[in-house]
């Protein structure tokens, strides 16, 4: 129903550094659009600044084509869940959900009508005349969420409405945000979190956001893109960092040769040869890059010949999660390697073992932390 | 191993422990409960010898006729008699009922106050301080400053009216001139204590609010005072206590005249007792006044109790 558009968007704080910095994004219609990134790179910010509790202090913010920089919150047809829920507590469940109604003077059989809807949907009917302190917080998420749909906003934010629930509860309210998205398919979601699996399961588009440094040399966004296109295609090593866990490993090699169908590297550690199915145009051999390769598409192999293609390690740790085990591996780095292997495997500490990487399934890092193109496009 | 477990449903087992919790308390609660009793104790000996005595003893004094020197002499109601017949207990009841009404206008002006001066600008904890000044300010000298401030030869008042009046010359002005020169310290009481609330108000549920397009009136009516309530509960306590003991204001700036006119039941009881030397009749005084408070005291401690349960 409300697309948002957002051109060269900055914030900052009295005259400190901006601490959202040229953020140009557009949010179609009906799209769940997933702010992810580390802690202090203001996407709770960027989402304040798109419901009207923050000003922008440069660039302009669209909501349905609309400039809205300066239109009071009330007005920008946006309904926010937040963290903490904020309900207010001296109210009841149905006085929480028709508040809003109430204050732009709807008819109360409007009102009555719209809040047993939202209350069916939320299975809240039983406790309407109920105050939010006699409520669990499954339900209290629940009530804030039945507010934000009673006005039918264009657009629903939510600010890490899950961090406050257990974990059994925030996989169940996930499950429910997202069978939610799909019954109020006209309205667009702008949901922030800083947990990945929420952000990978829920969004159609993630925005990765950058912080610190990286966010003063190439601004606020890493990347935005599908949750796969994140997972598959990083645009950086930081994105390749944040995406994944355990992390991606990093290793530290030189280019050997280019050809058509790839770059071949050696390692830095221990000279192996690896080819990864990257564009080598702009790259020189010899020049020093970073090899990215994630822990799950490291594939253990039987050992002893020598195979191309693959790396020998010693297994230094096994961290057994029964469904899969984590092996870390000696490496030169700061981070050990760490290989996934099926939780069956029999490695033990000390053992040596050949691990094979495939070759589109590597990520090639030039210095300057940008990832080298790669040559197959995903499907 | 597992067969040495007895096969004992659940139930059964945790049947004896639930019994014996209901029927005695464990030594450790017992331990506690002496130790609850131990930390209420000099409170409650300080009550019983300053509150609880006193209200005895001059219960029982109010039958008497005594001048302080001479033997008390029991004379039954009659105290209470003359009282009913005195007209100026009739003025200081109606002056008390005033004092009441007009300090209740404290609790909405310190909160007005208080929500202008919270406001991050420059300068405002300067603002907010002078606003604070008379609630440091001793009742003594609030009342000189008013007594001056009201003199019809050479007070302020005089100088911006262009001509003077004899506020506190004047039976039907006095009163309200001194509850006038109260209000003053009491409001800034009050916006202390709203300032303190606003302090603690939930951002998350202001913000909330605004979202739903609350604004103004609508924001501070729907979700401000619903949060403050516990202040104003506050607030009004105290202006309602400061309002039954009004005594020192009245005493520097008018001494209950003229004629009586601006008296209350303090400063009645206060007269009687310390220029008159007649303290049978002022514990009688001090016995109607008590049973005044005793109604609002009743009030305040059902509400206390309530919101502990």
């Amino acid at each position: 129903m409300a697309s948002i558009s957002l051109r060269g968007a900055q914030k900052s704080y009295g005259d400190h550094q901006p601490v959202i910095r040229n953020v140009d994004l557009e949010i179609g219609d009906n799209e769940f659009c997933v702010f992810l990134g580390p802690s202090g790179c203001g996407k709770s910010t960027l989402l304040r600044m798109i419901a009207g509790l923050e000003d922008l202090s440069d660039g302009e913010l669209r909501i349905g084509g609309k400039l809205m920089n300066e239109v009071s919150s009330a007005e920008r047809g946006v309904a926010m869940v937040f963290q903490s829920y904020a309900l207010f507590p001296h109210m009841t469940v149905f006085e929480n959900m028709a508040f809003g109604l109430k204050l732009a003077k709807t008819p109360v059989e409007t009102i009555n009508k719209k809040v047993g809807e939202a209350a069916r949907i939320l299975q809240l009917e039983n406790l309407l005349t109920r105050y939010p302190k006699a409520l669990s917080g499954g339900q209290r998420q629940r009530v804030a969420i039945g507010r934000a749909i009673v006005r039918e906003p264009g657009v629903f934010l939510f600010d890490e409405p899950l961090s406050n629930l257990d974990a059994t509860l925030r996989g169940q309210t996930r499950i429910e945000i997202a069978r939610l998205h799909k019954q109020f398919a006209a309205a667009s979601v702008v949901y922030v979190t800083h947990d990945q699996i929420e952000a990978m399961t829920l969004a159609d588009k993630i925005v990765l956001l950058h912080t610190g440094k990286d966010m003063e040399q190439h601004g606020s966004i890493a990347q935005v893109g599908t949750p796969l296109t994140l997972y598959h295609r990083p645009v950086s090593r930081f994105v390749a960092g944040f995406i994944g866990s355990p992390r991606m490993n990093f290793l530290n090699a030189k280019v050997a040769a280019i050809h058509g169908d790839g770059v071949q590297i050696s390692l830095d550690d221990s000279g192996e040869m690896l080819t990864v199915a990257v564009s080598g145009a702009k790259l020189t051999v010899g020049q020093a890059v970073t090899l990215g390769i994630r822990p799950e598409h490291l594939e253990t192999i039987a050992t002893g010949a020598s195979q191309p293609q693959t790396l020998s390690r010693t297994v230094t740790l096994i961290e057994a999660l029964g469904e899969l085990s984590y092996l870390h591996l000696n490496a030169a780095g700061e981070a050990p390697l760490i290989a996934k292997a099926p939780g069956d495997a029999v490695a033990k500490v000390g053992d040596t073992l050949t691990f094979r990487a495939p070759a589109a399934l590597c990520h090639l890092f030039t210095e300057d932390g940008f990832a080298v193109p790669h040559l197959e496009t995903l499907p | 191993m597992i067969d040495s477990v007895p096969d004992t449903p659940l139930h059964q087992m945790a049947a004896p422990a639930v019994k014996a919790v209901g029927k005695r308390r464990s030594p450790s609660a017992r331990r506690q409960q002496r130790a609850a009793w131990l930390f209420l104790a000099p409170a409650c000996v300080m009550v019983a010898l300053f509150v609880l005595y006193p209200i005895i003893k001059s219960i029982s004094l109010s039958f008497y006729n005594w001048d302080g020197m001479t033997d008390k002499t029991f004379v039954g109601l009659a105290n209470y008699v003359e009282l009913f017949h005195a007209p100026t207990f009739y003025t200081a009841l109606k002056n008390n009922l005033l004092w009441l009404l007009l300090f209740l206008l404290a609790p909405p002006m310190g909160l007005a106050i208080a929500l202008y001066l919270n406001q991050a600008v420059a300068g405002i904890r300067l603002v907010k301080s002078l606003f604070f000044a008379p609630f440091v300010l001793s009742g003594v000298v609030v009342g000189l400053i008013f007594s001056w401030f009201y003199d019809p030869t050479f007070g302020l008042l005089a100088l911006i009216l262009g001509h003077g009046i004899p506020v506190l010359g004047d039976a039907h002005y006095v009163t309200f001139g001194i509850v006038f020169a109260a209000l003053w310290p009491q409001t800034a009481y009050c916006m202390i204590l709203y300032l303190t609330g606003l302090t603690g108000l939930n951002a998350d549920q202001i913000e909330a609010a605004r979202m739903e397009g609350a604004r103004g009136w609508a924001l501070l009516w729907h979700v401000v005072l619903p949060q403050l309530r516990p202040t104003t509960f506050m607030a009004m306590v105290v202006t309602i206590i400061g309002a039954l003991r009004s005594f020192d204001l009245i005493s520097v700036m008018s001494s209950g005249g003229p004629f009586e006119s601006s008296t209350v039941l303090a400063y009645y009881m206060y007269d009687q007792a310390i220029k008159y030397y007649r303290y049978g009749y002022s514990a009688a005084i001090a016995v109607v006044l008590f049973a005044i408070m005793l109604v609002y005291i009743a009030w305040h401690l059902r509400r206390l109790l309530r919101n502990e349960h």
